[in-house]
């Protein structure tokens, strides 16, 4: 008999009928899920480094559940062995013992206090774990591509044995914590997809072989794992739909599929759809990927197996899955990074209010802050990890009401207006260009997916709006209009100045902003002074329009300010666009001809140019002064401060915008 | 432009000239340092082979990340090859790989090698430089191997150190 654990009524929500794909119950299992909703299961380093867990982890995942309105919310895996070759992040929650039960009940009972249901991940990481100890284990012992990896040994079959029981107790005491629906991780590298994959298994004995071989261990930890579910709790798996390793003879397309089958065959009540591994050389989840480009595994899926589908990557806007979902190609819309980045996300579709969605810029710091063992951080959202904190996750009225002049339009300073305002001050927002966004007018226009950057700024001018932020655009704040408005606290949020091209004039020096706004004359032949992100979108901007470009700069390496989750994406595309650069260079002499490089160690390089375009920043100091002399409070944000990126730009913005 | 090509890039080999030649010195230093510290009873040979060990490991798992199978095996064979070959190239030597006759092997040719020039300013036997290279390359194939799931091996057929005026190397993919 199918159960359901709270009940939801959608009908009135404009959401419900927008999109009412979303908000229609399904059953898996026993169990019946009020919505098409899904927080899939992310590592958020939060947990303690034994593996308990902590109040941030317990607050971090309130607030996703309540963002799923009654839908299914996964706590991140836990891993399962006391020698911790499992676990891959140095904050992952244990389960390998019943001592961790009672902490992780704490989170069964928030996702359950916000009436949604609490799911459990049970999550061993396989050759991308050990974190914390010498050596992995895996299947075989495939030597390591990332050397940021530990060594694999081979596990013995005792040691199979014991790892699928340990899978069977860590399900058990996550049922006995109180979660109602169970899951096996199995993707991106984890221990499961080494089994399963012909490129890290090599064995021989029944544990290997061809793909039903390679399934034998997945069968096993299913059946294990569907004996302590019994009838009452679900139990799903998440596997590759394609690898994405043909490079190292991972498997084919068909494996993957037949993957699936024997997963449902061995009892599996849905199938999560996820594809590539960390160790794949192709892209998968970054912005230069296209909204919706791997729907049509699921509807591959949909082909191999009779039990629901999910499937997350790249569906960042609800009528995508929506849609997909009324064409039968799915049957529920996970979410990871955009709920990161907006916990309220699916919440705030159901109540019509789609434009105060903070939307993932899918840049992946969040990753590549957790491969680097630190707490979970989101480029765009400030209050991310930060959840137990009432001053950032709730900021209070202030206690004196000021007026507050915000001088420029751009992330930094919208992001610290609204704030502002929220809290009850007068905010006035200035800025000499006739619209929003500051320098992100042009930062959007550079290829492969910025465009995305822009969702940050219609967010914060809805927020703005919603808080009351009066604007003045098309208005330059100079000295007399401080001193004729007198405000009580002045934020300078203007954005960078861009000091003059170093080795002299050039008879065609252009500015970036101008470049990019189609306002400069650019020639065939283009040097880029600069080699942080303004440089390189705007390298890209011009290659990809044909012209001869090189890319010359001060930092050691091109996108020096970049993630390095997202910057192998950009190194990437300058090889492919024929963009060269010179790093940890000067440029000494400009001629007629070009310019000359000196390089840090004092050699020589000519590059012939026609068009010089500065992309130098430095820290605006303009007005300083002015509001000092006048004693009025003053804050500097964003680039204005130190010339950095829209991360730093948002989180100055939020975190002057909280305690002005 | 104010700019003289010839002086500039004949910095630029100077320096690289220089920093090749150190590669060889400081191998051979500390196998002179390691070899005091193993004391009597210790075979140089057996230290010179175990350095070449710990060295190919290295460089294998270097080529790790640079090497795929996307084109097959005749290629990835091919560029394996050449990634041998390279090792030299970047010491100072010159070498090159082509194919061989049978899909499953590459040639890998060095006509010119600084590593007896440096080995005989330390008193190193050719014998020991021969082995030493084998060695190396064998061991730089012992992880590329098990991670393309592919067993490969060498055979020296001439070797410079040996006084056969070039080396030539079989790549080649052993028989299952």
């Amino acid at each position: 008999m199918a159960k359901q654990l709270f009940e939801w009524d959608y009908s009135s929500y404009p959401g419900g009928k927008t999109y009412p794909h979303l908000f229609k119950p399904i059953q898996i299992g026993n169990l019946i899920v009020p919505n098409r909703i899904k927080y899939a299961a992310t590592e958020d380093n939060l947990n303690g480094r034994d593996g308990f867990v902590t109040d941030a982890g317990v607050a971090y995942m309130r607030e996703r559940a309540k963002g799923v309105v009654g839908g299914l919310c996964f706590m991140q895996g836990v891993y399962m062995d006391e020698k911790r070759q499992g676990q891959g992040y140095v904050g992952q929650a244990a389960c390998w013992d019943d001592k961790f039960v009672p902490g992780l009940k704490r989170i069964a009972d928030a996702i359950h206090e916000e009436k949604a249901v609490a799911g459990f991940q049970l999550m061993d990481c396989g050759r991308v774990g050990a974190v914390d100890v010498e050596y992995g284990h895996g299947p075989s012992a495939v030597p390591q591509r990332l050397r940021i990896f530990r060594p694999v040994k081979e596990m013995t079959k005792d040691e199979i044995k014991e790892m699928i029981q340990q899978h069977v107790d860590a399900a058990r005491r996550g049922i006995e914590a109180g979660f109602d629906i169970m899951e096996i991780s199995g993707i991106v590298g984890y221990l499961v997809s080494n089994f399963i994959s012909s490129y890290t298994n090599r064995r021989t004995d029944e544990y290997g072989g061809d793909i039903r071989g390679r399934m034998r261990a997945v069968v096993e930890i299913i059946q294990g794992v569907k004996a302590v579910c019994g009838s009452d709790v679900p139990l799903g798996i998440r596997l590759c739909a394609e690898e994405l390793l043909d490079d190292v003879r991972g498997n084919t397309p068909e494996e993957s599929m037949e993957t699936y089958k024997i997963a449902e065959e061995a009892g599996v009540d849905y199938i999560s759809v996820t594809l590539g591994w960390q160790e794949s050389i192709y892209p998968v989840i970054s912005r230069d990927i296209p909204m919706g480009n791997w729907i049509h595994l699921a509807k591959r899926a949909k082909a191999h197996v009779k039990v629901p589908v999910q499937m997350a990557y790249r569906l960042f806007r609800p009528d995508l899955p929506n849609k997909a979902i009324g064409a039968g190609e799915l049957d529920q819309w996970e979410m990871c990074r955009s709920m990161i980045a907006d916990p309220l996300m699916p919440k705030k579709v159901l109540e019509g209010k789609e434009d105060e969605i903070r939307h993932c810029v899918a840049c992946n710091l969040c990753l590549a802050r957790l491969f680097r063992d630190a707490p979970m951080t989101c480029y765009i959202n400030p209050v991310c990890a930060h959840e137990t904190n009432s001053e950032f996750a709730d900021p209070q009225p202030a206690e004196e009401k000021k007026e507050i002049m915000v001088v420029g339009a751009g992330p930094a300073g919208l992001e610290c207006a609204y704030m502002a305002a929220k809290r009850g001050h007068e905010v006035h927002v200035y800025d000499k260009r006739d619209n929003i966004g500051g320098t992100l007018n042009e930062a959007r226009k550079a290829p492969y997916g910025d465009d995305e950057l822009w969702t940050c700024v219609e967010y914060q001018q809805k927020m703005c709006e919603l808080a009351g932020v009066t604007f003045h655009l098309g208005t330059e704040v100079n000295e007399d209009l401080i001193s004729d408005e007198l405000p009580d606290a002045v934020v300078l949020a203007t954005g960078p100045v861009y000091p003059a091209l170093p080795g002299g004039p050039h008879a065609n020096g252009v500015n970036l902003l101008d470049v990019m706004s189609g306002n400069a004359q650019v020639g065939e032949k283009v040097v880029i002074w600069g080699n942080r992100k303004p440089g390189i979108g705007c390298a890209l901007y011009l290659a990809k329009q044909g012209k001869k470009v090189t890319l010359v700069g001060r930092e050691k390496t091109a996108g020096f300010d970049v993630n390095p989750s997202f910057k192998w994406r950009y190194m990437i595309y300058l090889r492919q666009n024929g963009v060269k650069a010179y790093n940890d260079c000067e440029i000494e002499t400009i001629t007629d001809e070009g310019i000359i490089i000196r390089t840090f160690d004092g050699y020589r390089i000519p590059v012939a140019c026609d068009t010089i375009v500065n992309s130098d920043r430095a820290a605006n100091e303009a007005l300083k002064k002015v509001v000092q002399s006048e004693g009025i409070e003053l804050f500097v944000i964003g680039d204005a401060l130190v010339p950095r990126n829209l991360s730093s730009a948002v989180h100055d913005g939020y975190r002057i915008g909280m305690r002005i | 432009m104010q700019f003289d090509a010839e002086k500039e890039i004949g910095k630029v080999l100077s320096g690289l000239r220089a920093a090749q030649g150190e590669i060889g010195k400081t191998f051979y230093r500390w196998r002179q340092v390691a070899l005091e510290y193993a004391g009597d009873g210790v075979e140089p040979l057996d230290v010179g082979l175990r350095a070449a060990e710990v060295f190919g490991k290295d460089v294998g798992k270097q080529l790790l990340p640079r090497l795929n199978w996307l084109k097959g095996e005749a290629a990835f064979l091919l560029n394996l090859g050449r990634a041998l070959a390279n090792l030299w190239q970047v010491d100072g030597g010159v070498a090159t790989a082509e194919k061989g006759e049978k899909p499953t092997e590459v040639f890998i040719e060095c006509t010119r090698d600084p590593w007896p020039t440096w080995a005989k300013e330390f008193d190193v036997p050719m014998q020991e430089v021969a082995l030493t290279r084998e060695k190396m390359l064998r061991s730089v194939l012992e992880d590329v191997s098990v991670f393309f799931n592919i067993p490969l091996d060498i055979e020296v057929e001439k070797a410079i150190p040996r006084g056969e005026g070039m080396w030539r190397i079989r790549l080649f993919k052993k028989e299952e």
